[in-house]
């Protein structure tokens, strides 16, 4: 699978008074897993949102490989994109559910069971998604953004909801996409969840970049073990609150 | 497009709301024109010309053009469940093209409008032939003109239904926009009817251009009879017709420009 990397520059959005993100700019990378964190209503979402064509930015693009998702000519074969709380009717099947989609899409309804299959949702398929847990529904959704078979993928907080053997199956499921060349974007407030396969971090807080890198790179700069995961959970989470919190004396200086 | 197109079928059919939508369309239409029919409008109250006068006959099968705010509810019901669940935004992901997805829905749903009116249509037929026996009355209107008004009205039918969706993609919310279909054709356009000035407009309205269409005037009239306000004068069923292919036209542009800009945040 050939590379297609993400790339945001100046991305602004304003509602109002209110400016979700300001002057954003990164490139995420084919073959790695880069976490897109920052805390609840840092932006995170809006940026996601604004790559895909769904939230039109105030100025700034969002290109994926070179082109803004909306000038993509089958834009689910290049990218897959899920948010959180599966956008599923509730009394459609799973199957019923993937089954409109690869119609949409042009894609055959033998991808749909090889979905079901991959995502371990076959013995759900013929029931109603308004009985699934919430670890099936993020599969779910996780299933409607892998129908087009894409290089890219865009998880707005993928782990949301689920219990620790979920969030296990679901970082084990992430860095095989990474090793077999995806770009994998993954935003997330919780920070456990992503520490331990982020190959790459883009840290936001309100609405701007703080930091973006090389795991091991950002750790080293912020004087934390470069050694990685289990031997050093708090690692991560340390960094994260260290850098938001220079963020926010910084903004305090300013203002 | 064609691939739109299968997609919103499969959508439409994945739920029950389909088979819903027709059972309403035998209720309303083999079930009120067959008890009218039964009961006669000579025992309405005021009191009607019977079932075996062109007029009674007409107004029987008329009524059936006040229960258009049904299938107009299931168009908006269909299409702002898209923005409750937020499924909008997947189909958005999969084809950016926002008036392609909404001009897709706009043909899925006419042909389902059509299936509705057929429905009711052909219901309402043997309603009212059935009813008609058993009241022991004939019916005034030879057969061809029953379905010729019939036809009509299953047009219609399909015409209200794009009303509904063009109004469910210009308001997004599924109660404000249900109450809004409901509540301007159910009692919006009646009240209107009775507001001396504000009813020079009826005509114009869809509720009047349908009332045209089906040759419907016993209730403008009667309504205008116990007013102290001239009488409403309908257009002509042909101008009724164009005044709701109009309102088509307008649903169609609205439902298919109204999410182009529109965030989904
Ligand atoms: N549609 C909207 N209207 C107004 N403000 C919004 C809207 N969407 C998001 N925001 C605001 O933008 C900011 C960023 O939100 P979001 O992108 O959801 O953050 P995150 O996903 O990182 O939690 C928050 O302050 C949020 O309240
Ligand atoms: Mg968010």
């Amino acid at each position: 699978m050939t590379g297609v990397a993400v790339e945001v520059a100046g991305l602004t959005k304003r509602y109002g008074e209110v400016t979700a993100v300001r002057d954003l700019s990164f490139v995420v990378r084919p073959g790695a897993v880069t976490a897109f964190l920052g805390p609840n209503g840092a932006g995170k979402s809006t940026t996601l949102r604004m790559i895909v064509g769904l939230v039109a930015p105030s100025s700034g693009t969002a290109r994926i490989g070179g082109r803004p998702y909306r000038s993509i000519p089958r834009p689910s074969s290049v990218v897959g994109a899920a948010f959180p709380g599966a956008a599923v009717h509730p009394r459609h099947t799973a199957r019923a559910h993937l089954r409109v989609y690869a119609a949409m899409g042009g894609y055959p309804d033998r991808r749909v069971d090889e979905l079901l299959d991959l995502l371990e949702l076959t013995g759900a398929a013929d029931r109603h998604v308004a009985g699934f847990s919430t670890g099936m529904r993020q599969r779910l959704g996780l299933a409607t953004a892998l129908l087009g078979d894409p290089p890219v993928l865009l998880l707005d907080e993928p782990g949301n909801g689920l219990d620790p053997a979920g969030i296990a199956w679901l970082r084990t499921f992430l860095r095989g996409l990474a090793d077999a060349g995806r770009t994998v974007l993954v935003s997330s407030h919780a920070l456990a969840e992503v520490q331990q396969s982020a190959d790459d971090v883009v840290l936001v807080s309100d609405g701007r970049l703080v930091a973006a890198g090389g795991y091991d790179e950002l750790a080293a700069t912020a004087g934390l073990p470069v050694q990685r995961p289990a031997a050093e959970p708090a690692g991560l989470e340390r960094l994260f609150l260290d850098l938001t919190a220079q963020r926010r004396g910084d903004d305090r200086c300013n203002s | 497009m064609q691939q739109l197109i299968v997609a919103e079928f499969r959508r439409l059919l994945a739920t029950r709301l389909w088979w819903i939508a027709l059972l309403a369309a035998t209720g309303l239409g083999g079930g009120l024109v067959g008890c009218l029919a039964l009961v006669g409008p000579e025992h309405f109250s005021p009191p009607m010309p019977g079932l075996h006068t062109a007029a009674g006959a007409r107004l029987v099968l008329g009524i059936l053009g006040y229960t258009a705010f049904v299938p107009a509810a299931f168009g908006t019901l269909a299409v702002t469940s898209e923005y409750r669940h937020r499924t909008v935004d997947v189909t958005f992901l999969f084809a950016p093209s926002r008036w392609r997805v909404l001009t897709a829905k706009l043909a899925v749903f006419a042909v389902g409008g059509l299936c509705y009116g057929a429905v009711l249509a052909g219901t309402a037929a043997v309603g009212l032939y059935a009813g008609a026996a058993g009241h022991g009355s004939t019916v005034g209107v030879p057969v061809g003109a029953v379905a010729g008004l019939l036809g009509r009205l299953a047009v219609a039918m399909a015409v209200y239904t794009l009303l509904g969706v063009g109004v469910g993609a210009l308001v997004g919310n599924q109660v404000a926009a249900l109450c809004l279909v409901i509540g301007y054709l159910y009692l919006g356009e009646p009240v209107l009817m009775m507001i001396p000035g504000a009813n020079a407009a009826y005509p114009l309205l869809p509720g009047g251009a349908t009332a045209a269409l089906t040759g419907f005037h016993e209730v403008s009239d009667a309504m205008a009879a116990q007013l102290p306000t001239t009488a409403i004068h309908l257009v002509s069923p042909v101008v009724g017709a164009l005044v709701l292919l109009g309102y088509t036209l307008v649903a169609a542009a609205v439902a298919v420009f109204a999410p182009l800009r529109r965030d989904l945040a």
